[in-house]
């Protein structure tokens, strides 16, 4: 009898329909999950990301790079092209080792971080740009120019976060605001932060 | 013999052989630094230490001899970790800097680290830094001694084997630095032996530092082109551009790691832009690219208008043995006309006397054969700069089974120092000096050498006579007389300069045949200058005989200077020209200037643009050694495969084609058409030429050596003529004797496009007798007018110590300043002056 009443209640209240509205309600007021990539904010990988290449310089300015090719021997895709040269300013030798051409198909290249690890001068490193879409052919070489611009994203950084950003249309390029981070997922009680 | 165990496997060897070399001929080999089989042993570096029975100590085993039952053990714990340790020691004092150095990749270093070596290096003192920054030695040779590892095998390569000796160590122990004197720049034969002995990166080319890894070439192993010593070299490329050439350990030729300043450094010259890509046709007094079609067809429309014997082809010797056999066919066969040579430089007479003398149309004989004779007898070649190579195995092969050298000849050369007796005879008079040795052997062997052919030739002569026709003291012929009777084997080897300047050939088969009846072993071998002119005259590329040295059918033909005579007469209607620069090469610049002209069509096929080149009517691109197959015929007779390393330029085709495209076009029966590849041509050069039977064919090219005993044709020796034993009379007017030949860093176009044989060799040089300058008022480096009947060039002058006086030297192959305007047709030995200023 009792079980036939609160059917009868339920029914004639729509109980259960207001108790679905109210996980809808819930999630509407709540924070939205969703990025606002590209036009506002964007994805900050971890450290730990592995994505476009990048050629570094020491202190001085100079290129780390000594064009040992021992990344084009490590890569298993054969994906990088270094072709050394002397450059006439040396201060090595008579005139030190570089690059004349440092090249990476990005389209061949795995991401397996084998030339960073083969490096013997840490100049190449796997950067966090992974915006690497292009509508040609052409763009999925990088070259020695290009790799050495520095990343938009510092080294030592601290990923994992969402971060805002602009969208620059006329250049086709997201440019991240470091500064203006955003908790993209909450810790709760009990779970780590840490990573 | 020594029987003994390595490593419990019984062997025997000979005795007093290394137990390095026993064990390799066990199977066993053991790792070394300091040793080199061509260099003195050292024993410095301890690699190859050894644990023999019966002895408690280790020992090395370069520099110990076998005995009789020992025990040697190569690979026990003991060694493994003694080795270890050896590359410990020699690793505390390395740069490590391997990510920049050129070696990287091919280090002895690196490579038996990373077998034998300790994982973990425990020395932790600062290493010896002898510099900061690489010097350069040499425009060619740049040093870091950060990374010796004091094997000294660059000091004794290059007094043992270059006989330069301009390398020598700094200091002691790990100290110890090898290094020029005070580290200057080097004024040597600038041959790169350092730097491929070198087992680590000490020393570098200048060519090829930081251009690229050993392992991003494309390589090709093939025969060097400078010279007829006939090295294996590999010639290396990266991204199209050839980037070095080597002879390593690995390519295994009879050169080992031996190659000269030519051949290491001077193959740049294909990378040169001004390479033919395109056939040119003249018209309007132009030259205009056309296509292959219509060149052919000119040929082919100029062919058909011309008699037989108005038509003449002059080849380099440079060419393959196919082309040359292919040219003479297409020439004989198709054309039909004998009207071919293979050189513009001296006359079908003299190679011919030359041949017959020095038995070129015999069995092959190599150096190393050459070189087990008592006795070997250097005459008419300047072999340090004209077979820089042969030189090599002359100097150490003669030093290590303590042979006597002997030289002959007109210039002083880097040779001598290795000589017991040198002399030196004026120009044109070799067959004056060998008279006077034979003279001296038939006078005290008279009954037994009347019989000799030739020997009748001799009387009336004495030798206080041809002392003075060869300017050689009578002391040093008799002492060269002495010594050749005394010795139970002669080598006598043979230069060019006795087919340039047309003397001692007579002179040369008298005295082989004295030897030979006084029952020595004589053994002689030609020197050449161009890579394959043994093959030229083996495939009938004369135009005297044929194909094996095999009687013509019809007439003989002209040589290259009756084929110019008759071009200034205006009856040559067609002159084919390969890869050979007539008028920078024959000896009468002005007169061959004026014969070409007359020709009625010139067609030149070449890789470059020469000076005949620019005044053909149609020039044909060619295509260099690189770009072709085929086999070359060393001066010993070693026939050796030649293979392409890339496709010819732009349009260019194999000189193969082209050639047998032409035969096509004539012949009438159609044998030049069908598939015609290196290949066919060999199994038809086979048939023809008998002594080609012994080579073999695989996919690794055609080899072998030549056999003898097949001859068709037994050359003519002629005896001892009067021309050859008269005085040289003085003139007031011109007081020099003009001499040429190759340069060390020069010998032809192909250098002269080689920017880096430019830098060792900037501009043309004459080398004059010092004293003879301080008297004349003229200093080294002054820049002098060289006058003749002939002509007259500007030069810079060098002075040399220990010349003759009265004789200079122009190589013959300056691009500018060709020596050849300084000839007279019919002059063998021009007279010169030589006057200061421009």
């Amino acid at each position: 009898m009792v079980d036939i009443i609160k059917t009868v209640i339920t029914r004639v209240l729509f109980l259960d329909f207001i108790k679905g509205l109210l996980v809808t309600l819930k999630y509407t007021l709540s924070r939205s999950i969703t990025l606002k990539y590209p036009d506002h904010e964007t994805w900050i990988p971890y450290e730990r990301f592995r994505g476009e290449h990048k050629l570094h310089r020491n202190e001085d300015g100079r290129e780390l790079c000594v064009a040992c090719e021992l990344c084009v021997a490590a890569c298993p895709t054969d994906c990088i092209t270094v072709v050394p040269m002397e450059d006439e300013t040396g201060r090595r030798g008579i005139n030190d080792r570089v690059a004349k051409v440092w090249e990476v198909n990005l389209v061949r290249c795995l991401y397996c971080g084998y030339c960073e690890d083969a490096c013997p001068t840490t100049a190449v490193r796997l950067s966090r740009g992974f915006e690497l879409a292009c509508t040609d052919l052409d763009g999925t070489i990088r070259e020695r120019e290009a790799l050495l611009t520095e990343s938009p994203i510092p080294e030592h950084y601290e990923g994992g976060v969402v971060v805002k950003a602009k969208y620059i249309r006329k250049l086709i390029q997201i440019k991240p605001e470091l500064w203006k981070q955003k908790d993209w997922w909450p810790a709760k009680p009990g779970r780590s932060k840490k990573r | 013999m020594v029987t003994l165990k390595v490593n419990g496997k019984e062997i025997s060897v000979a005795d007093g052989t290394l137990i390095l070399d026993a064990a390799k001929e066990a199977g066993f080999v053991i790792p070394t630094f300091c040793y080199q089989a061509e260099l003195s042993s050292l024993g410095s570096c301890r690699m190859c230490i050894i644990e023999i029975g019966g002895q408690k100590k280790l020992q090395p085993a370069c520099i110990t001899p076998v005995l009789q039952d020992m025990e040697i053990s190569t690979e026990t714990e003991q060694v493994e970790d003694a080795r270890a340790s050896m590359l410990e020691f020699l690793l505390s004092n390395h740069a490590l800097d391997c990510p920049v150095c050129d070696k990287a990749g091919e280090c002895e270093l690196q490579d038996m680290v990373h077998k034998h070596g300790p994982r973990k290096g425990r020395f932790a003192e600062m290493r010896e830094t002898f510099h900061v920054k690489d010097y350069p030695l040499s425009p060619v040779i740049v040093k870091n001694s950060n990374r010796c590892v004091q094997c000294m095998r660059c000091v004794r390569v290059c007094k043992e084997v270059v006989g330069r000796g301009v390398l020598g160590t700094i200091g002691r122990g790990a100290h110890q630095e090898e290094t020029s004197f005070l580290k200057g720049e080097l004024d040597c034969d600038h041959c790169g032996m350092c730097i491929e002995v070198c087992p680590v990166g000490c020393f570098m080319r200048r060519p090829y530092r930081y251009k690229s890894r050993p392992w991003d070439l494309n390589s090709t192993k093939t025969v060097c082109q400078y010279c007829a010593t006939g090295c294996i070299t590999k010639i290396e490329e990266r991204d199209g551009e050839v980037i070095r050439s080597i002879a390593s350990k690995d390519t295994e030729g009879f050169n080992g790691r031996m190659l000269c300043s030519r051949g290491r450094f001077g193959h740049d010259f294909l990378n040169n832009e001004e390479r033919l890509t395109t056939p040119l046709l003249r018209v309007n007094g132009t030259l205009e690219p056309v296509s292959w079609d219509k060149a052919l067809d000119v040929i082919k429309d100029k062919l058909k208008k011309s008699q037989p014997d108005r038509v003449g082809a002059v080849a380099s010797a440079r060419l393959t043995n196919e082309e040359l056999y292919m040219l003479q066919k297409v020439m004989r066969e198709g054309v039909g006309s004998s009207n071919v040579d293979a050189s513009s430089r001296w006359s079908a007479g003299d190679s011919e006397a030359f041949i017959a003398a020095t038995a070129i149309d015999g069995a092959g004989l190599s150096i190393d054969n050459c070189m087990e004779a008592d006795t070997i007898f250097v005459v008419g070649s300047h072999i340090s700069d004209e077979n820089p190579v042969t030189d090599y195995m002359v100097r150490y092969l003669s030093a290590s089974r303590r042979k006597t050298v002997m030289v002959a000849s007109v210039r002083p050369m880097k040779l001598d120092r290795s000589a017991q007796i040198t002399a030196r005879h004026m120009p044109g008079r070799l067959g004056a000096f060998l008279a006077g040795v034979t003279l001296k052997l038939y006078e005290e062997n008279k009954t037994k050498l009347s019989g000799v052919k030739g020997v009748k030739s001799l009387d009336g002569l004495s030798i206080d006579k041809l002392s003075k026709a060869s300017g050689v003291a009578p002391g040093d012929i008799e002492a060269i007389a002495k010594k050749l009777s005394s010795s139970q084997s002669v080598s006598i080897m043979a230069g060019t300069d006795m087919i340039r300047l047309g003397d001692g050939t007579g002179g040369l088969c008298l005295l082989s045949d004295i030897l030979k009846t006084l029952d020595k072993r004589v053994f002689v071998l030609p020197l050449l200058d161009r890579s394959n002119q043994r093959g030229a005259w083996d495939m009938g590329a004369h135009p005297n005989f044929g194909p094996g040295y095999s009687e013509l059918k019809g007439d003989t033909g002209l040589d290259c200077g009756a084929m110019l005579e008759k071009a200034s007469k205006g009856e040559m209607d067609l002159l084919y020209v390969i890869g050979d620069d007539i008028l920078a090469m024959y000896p009468d610049r002005a007169f061959a200037e004026g014969a070409i002209e007359k020709v009625g069509f010139l067609v030149v096929q070449d890789i470059f643009l020469s000076d005949t080149g620019k005044v053909a009517d149609l020039v044909l691109p060619g295509a260099s050694f690189v770009e072709k197959t085929g086999t070359v015929t060393n001066q010993e007779g070693r026939v050796q495969p030649i293979k392409p390393l890339r496709k010819p330029l732009g349009k260019a085709r194999e000189d193969l084609n082209i050639i047998a495209d032409i035969g096509s076009m004539i012949s009438k029966n159609g044998s030049f058409t069908g598939d015609i590849t290196a290949e066919t041509v060999m199994e038809d050069i086979k048939k023809d030429v008998p002594m080609y039977g012994d080579v073999e064919c695989d996919e690794q090219g055609c080899r072998g050596f030549l056999i003898g005993g097949v001859a068709r044709r037994s050359l003519k020796c002629i005896s001892v003529g009067e021309e050859d034993t008269t005085e040289l009379k003085e003139n007031k007017k011109y007081p020099y004797y003009l001499v040429t030949g190759n340069h060390l860093f020069g010998s032809g176009t192909l250098t002269g496009s080689s920017s880096m044989l430019r830098k060792l060799i900037k501009e043309p040089t004459i080398e004059m007798c010092i004293e003879e300058a301080k008297s004349s008022g003229l200093t080294d480096g002054d820049m002098v007018t060289v006058e003749s009947d002939g002509g007259n060039g500007k030069y810079r002058l060098q002075t040399r110590k220990k010349s003759s006086s009265k004789v200079v030297f122009i190589a013959e192959n300056f691009n500018e300043g060709s020596v050849n305007r300084l000839y007279k047709i019919g002059e063998r030995v021009p007279r010169v002056s030589v006057n200061k200023g421009a």
